[in-house]
């Protein structure tokens, strides 16, 4: 299963979050359209039509066993044929909903917003690399450009609440988005929604069932070419039912804890706006802006291509006066440039041309913007440090236990005693940085208190690596063995930013007798360097995503390290090469575990069975972002909400023009203002 | 004094390099910088030079490492000289430790205030330069990063010209078919983007592999990518060459066709390449840094001119001795040997020695 890589765009999809958009200002415009693209449109009504009669939900085993190869696809089409499976889409009446029912719409969870907030005025902010599309899905869609596009300006059908950890009867805490109100029935796992009747696309066509039954249609259908999203919409889901316009439910098929999460992160897709949906799809729906759930659209004008885009807020926004919704997205226009340099983005802050800047390397805090910078000194700039708690990216070295001598725990735990991380952090980082633990941590109880990283000793490494044969030290202080074969391996890593620690750890390790031989790659071929397991010792960190409980399949178990003929997997997460048979077993389990106290207590054995191990050398996590931001520029009392990856996230800043004004007049008389540096460690973890 | 004898020609040239000063001190100033960095580990290198231990001499600069229990200290690996000679100067005994002028390798990282940050320039800690983002020293990784550019260069030098001189003499001299089929090759093969090959090799040379290969790949990529400008000077003085008497009478007295092509006309054609020689190495150079700066060069930790110029245009404000530094090296090393090349070009310039009639 695809994790999107950390450091490419922070945002990837660990499962469902999609939306759908669309643009176009031809609602019904099939007055206008070609004769050519009309024969189009009613082919694929009829192509929508078919596949909601005919489309079956497959058991998740039998998708396994298709995916396999233990079973053949006519077998399983002569079942489909013979009715054995139940159909995915169904329709109903509002009769045939369940009597017991209890509906629920999070309206005893606190709000979020601010009501401090003031709508108006542009914010701008930067982008490295114009982006390639303007789809959410299909290829190129995944960049860095996609949370402006979805992830920050959608809304899904609920949301989890940022600021809770609190795990309830139904799982984690919910607020509504297009939902008006849900219910949920457990022993089906089945989540029923009420959409929100005030809910419509940024077209002005309004929200209804049909647009899930549709986000189906499309996230399994081959035109969007996006395989990942294929699988995924067909195997953890059962099927929808509609019941009328406005209600629906879905069955999804992982009986898990956090089951409902499926359900609520999907964002419909707009049926109106695919009438061409086809296999041109992708370069057809290129530039087009779907019609969004969110409040900012991108006028086709406002695309100025390489350079800018510019997002407008619809002016009576749907959700403008909902709960949790509202006092947020509070900017008029949002005007993204295209800047190719940090350096030079950075300088542009500092003179006033980007409202805010996040500092949060230590660098830029203290260098670049340190404390007694003349315009922080005057209150012109401010800064702002904001622990969040949420799953914590592992950072660290993936070691590849299928190499030659990479095999040997021994060999493995000198490695882990041999770097130096706490040297990096205290010393390059400044003690900013938390070292990790293990490479679950953020998962609240689910995350092992117990498993602490190892600490560098040169007595032990050499302790270890003795076990393994390499006693002695070369002429370069570097170990050997009997035959004279050096204790050598390759550190590979996609993050360039990063090769100033990677330097240090190598420095450090050679102190340990091991050499280490860096390769910085470029983003995309580290990625793919470790996507086919040619990696010695691999540096990276998958995304966390807010999610109740980490992941272990994906990452340890057997079937994602070895193929059947005992060659090496590729395009799995399993950077360890790990194939452990006790560990197989309490991963499946814990994958199909329906009860949270079993999972925890899986999870922790886990975690210290890989402790054990030594396979991940944990490197740091960053228990905090730090912003700097022109005195203009506002933040809620509690500055952001707990959950957050960065300041942006949930759209809580808002701006006062007036202050705008008077400070840059201010700035050219050389007023000052009173000095802010504040710290919010209200979530912060010990 | 010369052994060998120089055609009177060539000794006019030189003598007339000579005397074109600014060239000619140049050079010198190349060779001094060239010769003093092949002993670099003597003058900048955070091995000791002499160490007195318990009555023993111990020379520690070159050769295997010494490990700190050696001078009684407590840690298996490689002393680290600058504490040692702390060490003994506090414990006041006899032993004592003599350090090069600069006591920093190009790879350790030293703090400033507890951390690894740039440090200003500082005489009394014998940072003379600075230090770089991760606290190692400028000078030391200038020092160690121009020798490394300098035998590159080098090494690419004689190797283009090499490829380029052969296939050149070779194409003018055969001319006809094997002539227009080359010339097509060569055109297409100069169209191949040279990054692109850079950056897709370097992704998937495994990580096994030393760092000495992988800077031997990155020497040959740019080699296979550069030796076609060569090519057509020497093949218009083939073709110039091949018509000349001179050659006929090589072909009439029954010499094989090596023996024309590289005893008789290659050394004919060569006086204009002399000439290009130190704009090659300029080029060279400058590619080797621009690769490092836009990181697709040297492999990381090496010292590189290119990686120093990068770390410093992106802390200018912070750090602004770093690109100072940087900067000025390059252009002092570049400047030198485009003097050096303008010297040559105008001390082999044919319009002083021939008279037109």
């Amino acid at each position: 299963m695809k994790i999107d890589y950390y450091a490419r765009s922070g945002l990837s999809l660990g499962l469902i979050f999609l939306l759908s958009a669309c643009s176009s200002k031809d609602e019904d415009a099939s007055a206008e359209m070609d004769p050519e693209t009309l024969a189009k449109v009613e082919a694929l009504r009829a192509e929508v039509k078919e596949y909601y009669e005919t489309k079956v939900s497959l058991p998740p085993e039998l998708f396994e066993d298709l995916e396999a190869g233990r079973i053949e696809q006519e077998v399983v089409d002569a079942r489909i044929a013979a009715g054995e499976f139940p159909r995915f889409f169904q329709f109903k009446s509002l009769e045939d909903l369940p009597a017991d029912l209890v509906w629920e719409d999070g309206s005893d969870l606190p709000e979020i917003g601010s009501p401090d907030a003031v709508k108006g005025g542009t914010v701008y902010g930067t982008v490295q690399d114009f982006p390639r599309t303007l789809r959410t899905i299909g290829p190129d869609s995944n960049g860095s450009f996609r949370p402006f596009l979805l992830d920050y300006n959608s809304v899904p059908i609920a949301k989890l609440h940022p600021n809770t950890t609190e795990i309830g009867p139904n799982g984690q805490l919910y607020f509504p988005g297009i939902a008006k109100e849900w219910a949920i029935d457990k022993a089906n796992q089945t989540v029923y929604v009420r959409i929100d009747p005030k809910a419509s696309w940024s077209d002005g066509e309004p929200i209804t069932a049909d647009d899930y039954l549709f986000m189906f249609f499309f996230m399994h259908s081959k035109y969007i070419k996006a395989p990942w999203y294929n699988n995924a919409y067909n195997r953890y889901f059962k099927g929808i039912t509609k019941f009328d316009d406005l209600t629906f439910s879905i069955r999804v098929s992982v009986d898990k804890p956090d089951f409902t999460s499926y359900v609520f992160s999907l964002n419909p897709r707009p049926e109106h706006f695919y009438g061409e949906l086809g296999d041109d799809f992708p370069e057809r729906y290129q530039w087009r802006f779907e019609p969004t759930t969110g409040p900012y659209v991108v006028e086709e004008e406002d695309i100025r291509k390489g350079e800018s885009i510019v997002f407008t807020r619809q002016k009576d926004w749907w959700a403008d006066d909902k709960r949790n919704y509202r006092h947020r997205f509070n900017y008029d226009k949002k005007r993204i440039q295209v800047v190719r340099d940090n350096a030079k983005a950075f300088e542009m802050f500092k003179k006033g041309e980007l409202d805010a800047a996040t500092i949060s390397l230590p660098e830029y805090w203290y260098e670049k913007l340190p404390d007694d910078d003349p315009l922080v000194e005057d209150g012109y700039i401010k800064k702002a440090v904001f622990y969040n708690q949420r799953p914590r990216p592992p950072f660290g070295m993936w070691i590849n236990t299928a190499k030659p001598l990479l095999d040997n725990k021994d060999i493995r735990l000198g490695i882990q005693y041999a770097s130096n991380w706490d040297l990096v952090i205290e010393k390059y980082f400044r003690g900013d940085y938390q070292r990790l633990n293990h490479s679950s941590e953020g998962y609240g109880q689910f995350s092992n208190p117990e498993v602490k990283a190892r600490k560098f000793s040169v007595e032990k490494a050499l302790e270890y690596f003795a076990k393994a044969g390499f006693s002695e030290r070369g002429p370069d202080g570097i170990l050997v063995d009997g035959d004279g074969k050096k204790l050598s391996f390759g550190l590979t890593t996609g993050y360039t930013t990063l090769k100033d620690p990677l330097t240090i750890i190598k420095e450090e390790a050679a102190k340990a007798g091991l050499d280490l031989r860096l390769q910085i790659l470029d983003n995309t071929a580290g990625f793919k360097l470790a996507q086919e397991k040619q990696h010695e010792i691999h540096f990276m960190a998958w995304s966390g995503f807010p999610e109740m409980y980490p992941r272990f399949w994906d990452f340890y178990h057997s079937l994602n390290a070895f193929e059947p003929d005992g060659s090496l997997k590729t395009q799995t997460n399993n950077l360890n090469s790990l194939a452990i048979p006790e560990l197989d077993e309490m991963i499946e389990t814990y994958r199909a575990s329906t009860d949270v106290d079993e999972m925890i207590k899986l999870s922790h054995e886990m975690q210290l069975m890989l402790h054990e191990e030594a396979a991940f050398v944990p490197a740091f996590y960053i228990p905090f972002y730090r912003v700097g931001y022109w005195r203009w520029r506002k933040y809620p009392e509690d500055f952001n909400v707990m959950n957050s990856e960065a300041a942006s996230e949930y759209s809580l800043s808002w701006m006062d023009v007036e202050e705008k004004k008077a400070t840059l007049e201010a700035l050219k008389r050389g007023d000052t203002f009173e000095k802010s540096i504040k710290i919010y460690d209200q979530y912060k973890e010990d | 004094m010369l052994k060998f004898k120089l055609n009177p020609l060539t000794e006019k040239k030189v003598a007339r390099f000579r005397q074109i000063k600014r060239g000619y001190y140049s050079f010198l100033a190349i060779v001094v910088l060239v010769v003093f960095s092949l002993g670099a580990e003597l003058f900048v290198n955070s091995r000791a030079l002499v160490v007195s231990y318990e009555g023993e001499w111990y020379f520690p600069t070159y050769g295997e490492i010494i490990p700190g229990e050696t001078f009684g200290l407590d840690y298996s690996y490689e002393t680290n000289y600058r504490e040692l000679k702390e060490h003994f100067e506090r414990s006041n005994s006899d032993n004592w430790v003599v350090l090069p002028i600069v006591p920093y390798d190009p790879y350790e990282n030293n703090e400033y205030e507890g951390v690894f940050k740039p440090s200003p320039p500082s005489v009394s800690e014998r940072h003379f330069l600075g230090t770089d983002t991760t606290g190692r020293d400028i000078l030391s990784r200038l020092f160690y990063g121009f020798r490394i550019a300098m035998f590159f260069s080098l090494v690419f030098l004689v190797l283009t010209y090499l490829i380029g001189i052969a296939i050149g003499c070779l194409m003018g001299y055969f001319g006809g078919i094997f002539d227009l089929v080359g010339q097509r090759m060569i055109e297409i093969w100069s169209n191949m983007p040279f990054l692109y090959v850079v950056i897709i090799v370097f992704s998937v040379v495994p990580s096994s592999i030393s760092n000495s290969v992988r800077i031997g790949i990155l020497l040959t990529i740019m080699v296979m990518f550069s030796w076609m400008g060569m090519t057509y000077y020497m093949r218009t003085g083939a073709y110039k060459e091949k018509a000349r008497d001179y050659v006929a009478a090589a072909e009439a007295l029954g010499a094989s066709t090596a023996r024309i092509i590289f005893k008789h006309i290659m050394p004919n054609t060569l006086a204009t390449l002399v000439t290009f020689m130190p704009f090659t190495i300029v080029g060279a150079i400058t590619a080797v840094t621009a690769l490092d700066f836009l990181g697709f060069g040297l492999p990381p930790p090496t010292p590189s001119l290119g990686e120093l110029l990068k770390q410093g245009t992106d802390n200018l404000t912070t750090a602004p001795w770093i690109v100072v530094s940087s900067f000025f090296a390059l252009v002092v090393i570049l400047t030198l040997v485009a003097f050096v090349g303008e010297a040559i070009r105008e001390a082999f310039d044919p319009k002083k020695f021939t008279i037109y009639k």
